[in-house]
């Protein structure tokens, strides 16, 4: 892995791509290095794969169905049959937090490929063409990264209607910069190198070029980025679900159990503790793992 | 230095054009059931003569180029129109509710010094220490934590059972002081220690790489204490982050106040905007659009000027 890390901040001729390992190869070494860099990274990367897992399998692992209500057990004490207690319409919360992860996980799995897809592209168009459509582009990322994204989402939902589908569109609209701004960097060094020039001049096509060359080398970074995104994601779905202009009820995500939490709080506190301790664990994970991707890239950070 | 200023401001405005372009076309859209319940509230029948009569009151008649020119001339002149479901002036629901949102943040930027600064010198100081491993994880923790869990976890412990804090409201500064504060302890805390956990890891990386300088083996070389090097030398340029988190601070002090000023029952911005969406109260969510965009604009203006006074190396490029 070390001298993968190497290979990709040295600008020089050694940056030889054609030596580096084929992409499982980079990913199962990145994976490698990231679990036996440090305890929070560990920690980040158990966590994401239990939501994941757990996220997947709960209707078949949930005590109860998720809107199945026990109206004899309306706001439960967390006991034996319902491990967290009700909720004020009885409906299980162990069930209802088992199954508020999907949601957050699919709003931060579609968001971030959306971002990063779209971000990546402008970023190959800018690096590419240069000249006035890179001017164009990169200004339109500055410009955009001024709007504040919430109160796009909250716009949206009064416009078009609540629904998760604001959050990815806000994502769409303002995460992409960040992923801009890497490739089109990214692109900007490898296209000056000499042996871009050499495989030019024996004829290599453009997408060759790009998969290739250019590809290799922003992919960590871009690795790095979504996971930030991801965490991001979470954080904002939790927030517009709380605020009413997210998920709908019944649907059961984190953000909505929060809310309910919020009304609730005096008589069933664990409601907002359990779904909060959920969405903090979540973005947590997502940020170490980020954290400790960002560390192992530049060499020059200390710890 | 001027150049610099000049081209900053430039791309400034543009971004301005477009966020009131966008602004004014977020009205145009405006769902029609908006405008029909806006017709009910005036209480005239929602025929083609009360329709008309709600657009002109509105400033919706006229071509749309009509229409956009009309509305930017007042917005400028402070004329923000009028909020469809207090009938309010929507500038004097802005200059009402100001005040509150500002105090939220003042609150949140003192907390975030008082915490931030200190555990990220001490993380520098004792780098690699278990005490920089708690401290810096605690400090991402500060800042993955969700606002709205901290929220409630706070005013549950400290309203609810400990009973040491109201649970939300608002009374103002003028008043009554004491339960002013009070009422701002919690809210102020949770926008701080966000920004406390962002600024420790700022103070700490650049004190970090401060102490690496050339400047520092000099100072050391030449003989001073190593208490006269890190608060002579080290500490006063690692402030620079401070900028920063205060652009974080100002910066995104509209979007920040949704949540919170929910959440505590504070009568800010954020409430009154995220009230405005419920009721599709299209004036007051224009107003909030271009008002949240010119924040974030003149927030990273002056925090561009602020680095440019600081770092030479900025001004000079």
């Amino acid at each position: 892995m070390n001298s993968a890390t190497n290979r990709m901040n040295t600008t020089s001729l050694e940056a030889l791509p054609s030596l580096a390992p084929p992409l499982r190869e980079r990913i199962r070494n990145l994976v490698a290095a990231l679990w036996s860099s440090r305890g929070s990274v560990r920690f980040g990367m158990v966590t994401i794969a239990v939501l994941i897992l757990v996220s997947l399998l709960a209707p078949h692992i949930a005590p109860y169905g998720v809107d199945q209500q026990d109206l004899a057990n309306v706001l439960a004490r967390p006991n034996a049959r319902h491990w967290l207690g009700t909720d004020n319409l009885g409906r299980d919360l162990f069930t209802r937090i088992l199954w508020g992860g999907r949601i957050p996980l699919l709003v931060a799995a579609v968001a971030t490929l959306v971002a990063a897809s779209l971000g990546i592209t402008i970023g190959l168009i800018a690096g590419l063409a240069g000249g006035w459509l890179d001017a164009l582009l990169m200004r339109t990322a500055d410009a955009v990264i001024c709007f504040p994204a919430l109160v796009f989402t909250l716009v949206l939902a009064a416009m078009i209607g609540p629904g998760i589908h604001n959050v990815i569109l806000s994502f769409a609209v303002f995460g992409w910069t960040g992923f801009a701004r890497i490739t089109r960097g990214q692109v900007m060094v490898v296209r000056e190198l000499q042996y871009i020039e050499a495989a030019r001049a024996i004829g290599m096509s453009r997408t060759r070029l790009l998969r290739h060359h250019v590809f290799p080398n922003v992919l960590t970074p871009l690795i790095v980025a979504c996971s930030l995104t991801a965490g991001g994601a979470i954080l904002v779905e939790a927030g517009a679900s709380f605020l009413g202009v997210g998920v709908q009820p019944p649907t059961a995500s984190w953000g909505r159990e929060l809310l309910t939490g919020f009304r609730l709080l005096e008589q069933a506190p664990q409601i907002a503790f359990a779904s909060g301790l959920m969405v903090t664990l979540a973005v947590l994970a997502f940020n170490f793992v980020g954290d400790g991707l960002r560390d192992l890239l530049d060499p020059r950070v200390e710890r | 230095m001027l150049s610099f200023l000049i081209s900053r401001a430039v791309q400034a405005s543009i971004v301005l054009c477009i966020v009131i372009v966008l602004a004014f076309c977020a009205v145009q859209m405006m769902p029609g059931d908006a405008l029909l319940a806006a017709v009910e509230a005036t209480g005239s029948v929602a025929d083609s003569r009360g329709l008309d009569a709600v657009r002109k009151l509105y400033g919706m008649d006229g071509s749309p180029i009509e229409q956009f020119w009309r509305w930017l001339g007042k917005f400028v002149r402070g004329d923000w129109g009028l909020s469809m479901t207090t009938g309010q002036a929507v500038w004097d629901m802005f200059v009402q509710r100001a005040p509150v949102t500002l105090e939220l943040f003042l609150g949140g930027l003192l907390w975030a010094l008082v915490i931030g600064v200190p555990v990220g010198m001490v993380c520098a100081f004792r780098r690699g220490s278990r005490l920089d491993t708690w401290l810096s994880s605690a400090s991402l923790v500060g800042i993955a934590l969700p606002p709205t869990f901290e929220a409630l976890a706070l005013i549950y412990l400290l309203a609810v059972l400990f009973k040491v804090l109201p649970v939300s409201g608002y009374t103002a500064f003028a008043t009554d002081p004491w339960a002013n504060i009070q009422s701002m302890l919690m809210p102020t805390f949770v926008v701080g220690s966000h920004l406390a956990g962002v600024l420790a890891r700022y103070v700490r990386s650049s004190l970090l790489d401060n102490l690496r300088q050339d400047f520092i083996r000099t100072a050391r070389s030449k003989g001073l204490s190593e208490v006269q090097i890190l608060f002579r030398h080290a500490v006063k340029p690692s402030m620079i982050p401070i900028v920063t988190v205060l652009g974080f601070t100002f910066g995104g002090m509209l979007a920040g106040s949704f949540i919170i000023e929910v959440i505590f029952a504070l009568p800010g911005i954020g409430r009154m905007a995220v009230d405005s969406i419920f009721e599709k109260d299209f004036p007051v969510i224009q107003a909030v659009l271009v008002i949240a965009s010119v924040n974030v604009l003149v927030v990273n203006f002056l925090v561009d000027i602020a680095y440019a006074a600081l770092d030479p190396r900025i001004r000079l490029r």
